[in-house]
């Protein structure tokens, strides 16, 4: 078929150069993320133990998951107040420094890059290390608070009270990738528009509210979306605070870490599959929450209303 | 986590060369292969075992990549290497685990080499039993230990107590010595630290009841009504000020260095006998073993191999995995390095040659081991799958109670029956 085969080479000359371009990232695609994938939805199914070869074991897993599992709901319970209360308070912090950075001070490179500095280390082994170390009982947080007011505070990392508070507000001091961002939408918002507005009299709050939030609402629903699925996900911080089990009394069993543990600790991965394809999906679902209600609250420039 | 790959490995392939053709001890151990080792352990066992794995390299000319992980990674690392079929030739193995890991196929039976390529004739039958499952041999047992109360002898001394015959005492006694040295501890210093969180502790208490944790068949060998009095026992213990509050407590996440006796919390705290000799290395005043205060008239203690080497099923090369355990478990040079930091060798000849190099502190494990192997009851059934689920299951368990966030007698309840689940799970 000649008029095919020509629409072939046609392609093949047009798009060949970006397709091999492409190449080693589609080869990661299906080999390290597609394959995968469907291996674990697979695995849902069986009850594969890493050391002996997987069997089919139908709809166990989900109807133990969903009728029997009492650790399973406690640790969603545990992830959704991390996501609930962390990222909203991550990303008012964000906006917030990005506001005062967005203003021209004298060295404000340097403080922005200081600000910054928090995310580079991002979600690593020292920095939770480090967390247990100023939260502890004998920390630096009882320290400061024992000379400022003479009251000997709890060890808030092994507290069940608390201990996922500690959580929070690390992820809360992480703010750097949010504020970034945030930093580069304020830049897009005309200046005139805040002139005009304070020469009708309006007040900072007024210019924040009418002004800063609906034009940054593109921005701010960016870094929902995305801060959201990254707090889903998190696990070294917990993985290292909590011993490695949730410790203590499970107040900190995120549910990545209770997937881990099934997983490589109780040798159930077929069923550590299945709690993988339920994170995908209820991330998925709150992605799409997101969407739906932006209509209604993000506000495109190019759009017409 | 830690992995330490073999930086020495170049350099011992040109020294084993010339080594080889010099030594004379070098016929009973000759192999030139390559394997992989993984063990874990602590700091000080890591510096004992890499400088045997240097010796082996240097007397033989085979190559050792040794690998090693903290306890609570160890487990996780080594099931993504069987899922891999890249699991290392020599694999440090628990009296836990050994069964599970027989009879799914994954570890290697020893029988063949026992007298070719590893010499077992001066090895206690007994010891070496406990590695059999289902007759045949998986693992080699690297010493004998057993649980154990360690305590501060410096800072009892100081204030002029002396502990009753540790044969014989009893959990009350615990708790009134307790009650005495109220006001005489250093700042900061609890009794205890709390141990309604530990699983081998629990253990010993059904034990001297002369019941135990599990069946022969896997069952639950004691009853709810035993549980709650452990727990109602250590939260007592809490409450009277004689553990540390339990956010204190709680901040152990079970490394040696966060635990309330390294911390300076607490003056008494468990241990397996041979790790005694890694705790008086955290803690600067000396340090002393006695046995687990009884709570019953049985032996709450037995003698339990500390650990074994066993090789991987999928091993390529069997020969140099079998010379090198040989090595490790049987020679003199070897033992002298690892002395009894992984318990005390069952190997006769071994024993007699390391006994006189041993320090004040390996002293004590001996002495200590002597007494209690009068006083145990036999080794457990080995215990069924899903048991390290059960364990790990009472640390949170206890700290709900320790909490004071549900009673000891509802949790025992609660925790019976969670721990019957997690059995009937597959």
């Amino acid at each position: 078929m000649p008029a095919r085969q020509g629409r072939l080479v046609r392609f093949w000359r047009r798009n060949g150069a970006g397709y091999m371009f492409l190449l080693p990232w589609l080869i990661g695609f299906f080999g390290l993320t597609l394959g995968p994938a469907l291996a674990s939805l697979y695995l849902s199914f069986t009850n594969y133990d890493l050391l002996r070869p997987p069997q089919w074991t139908g709809l166990d897993n989900i109807k133990y998951a969903l009728f029997n599992d009492v650790k399973l709901r406690h640790s969603l319970s545990v992830t959704f107040q991390y996501v609930i209360f962390g990222v909203p308070m991550r990303l008012a912090v964000a906006l917030g420094l990005a506001m005062i950075l967005d203003r021209s001070v004298r060295g404000v490179g340097f403080y922005r890059a200081a600000f910054y500095l928090p995310s580079l280390l991002g979600a690593s082994v020292a920095i939770s290390v480090m967390w247990r170390q100023l939260f502890g009982a004998e920390g630096l947080i009882n320290t400061l608070l024992f000379l400022a007011t003479g009251w000997q505070g709890p060890s808030w990392i092994s507290h069940p009270d608390y201990a996922l508070w500690t959580l929070i507000a690390l992820n809360v001091w992480q703010f750097g990738s949010p504020m970034i961002i945030f930093l580069a939408g304020l830049r897009q918002i005309p200046e005139d528009l805040y002139e005009a507005a304070s020469m009708d009299g309006a007040s900072g709050w007024r210019q924040f509210r009418k002004i800063t939030l609906p034009l940054l609402a593109p921005v701010i629903f960016f870094n929902l979306v995305l801060q959201t699925i990254e707090a889903f996900k998190a696990f070294t911080q917990a993985y290292i605070i909590s011993g490695g089990q949730g410790w203590p009394a499970d107040s900190t069993l995120f549910y990545s870490l209770y997937l881990y543990i099934e997983a490589f600790a109780n040798f159930r991965m077929g069923y550590a599959s299945l709690l993988a394809w339920i994170l995908l999906l209820i991330i998925g679902a709150f992605t799409a929450l997101a969407f739906w209600t932006s209509k209604y609250w993000v506000y495109y420039e190019d759009e017409s209303r | 986590m830690t992995n330490k790959m073999n930086r020495r490995t170049f350099g011992g392939l040109l020294l084993g060369g010339a080594a080889a053709s010099t030594l004379a001890s070098v016929g009973a151990y000759a192999a030139d292969g390559s394997v992989r080792l993984i063990w874990w352990g602590n700091p000080e066992r890591d510096k004992r075992t890499n400088a045997v794995v240097d010796m082996f390299q240097k007397a033989t000319g085979a190559e050792v990549l040794p690998e090693t992980y903290a306890w609570g990674d160890y487990w996780q690392k080594l099931a993504t290497q069987a899922a891999g079929k890249n699991l290392p030739d020599v694999i440090q193995m628990d009296y836990r685990y050994i069964f599970e890991w027989a009879r799914r196929g994954q570890l290697a039976a020893l029988d063949e080499f026992v007298g070719n390529g590893i010499d077992l004739s001066d090895y206690d039958p007994n010891q070496l039993a406990s590695g059999k499952v289902d007759g045949k041999l998986y693992g080699i047992s690297l010493g004998a230990n057993s649980m154990s109360h360690v305590y501060n002898k410096t800072v009892l001394d100081k204030i002029g107590v002396t502990l009753p015959d540790q044969t014989t005492w009893t959990t009350d006694d615990f708790v009134q010595i307790g009650k005495d040295l109220k006001g005489k501890l250093p700042e900061g210093m609890y009794f205890t630290e709390n141990m309604g969180q530990y699983e081998p502790r629990l253990q010993t208490w059904m034990r001297s009841k002369g019941k135990d944790l599990y069946t022969a068949e896997g069952k639950l060998a004691f009853d709810e009504a035993d549980l709650a009095e452990f727990f109602t026992y250590w939260k007592m213990v809490q409450d009277e000020g004689l553990s540390p509050p339990a956010d204190l407590q709680a901040q152990d996440s079970g490394k040696m260095e966060e635990s309330m006796m390294a911390t300076g919390h607490g003056l008494f705290n468990f241990l397996h006998s041979n790790q005694l000799v890694a705790m008086q290395k955290l803690v600067p005043d000396e340090i002393d073993i006695v046995m687990i205060p009884n709570n019953g008239p049985h032996a709450g203690q037995y003698l339990k191999p500390s650990m074994f080497f066993s090789m991987a099923e999928g091993s390529q090369d069997k020969a140099t995995a079998a010379a090198f355990i040989n090595y490790f478990v049987t020679s003199n040079e070897a033992n002298n390095v690892l002395l009894i930091e992984r318990g005390v060798t069952g190997d006769a000849s071994v024993r007699a040659e390391i006994l006189p190099k041993l320090n004040k502190t390996e002293q004590k494990i001996i002495n200590y081991l002597n007494v209690v192997s009068t006083h145990v009851s036999p080794l457990p059934p080995p215990p069924p799958q899903n048991a390290g689920e059960i364990d790990r299951a009472l640390r949170p368990a206890w700290d709900e109670v320790a909490f004071g966030r549900i009673g000891p007698e509802e949790q025992a309840k609660a925790f019976y029956a969670n721990a019957k689940s997690i059995l009937e799970r597959t």
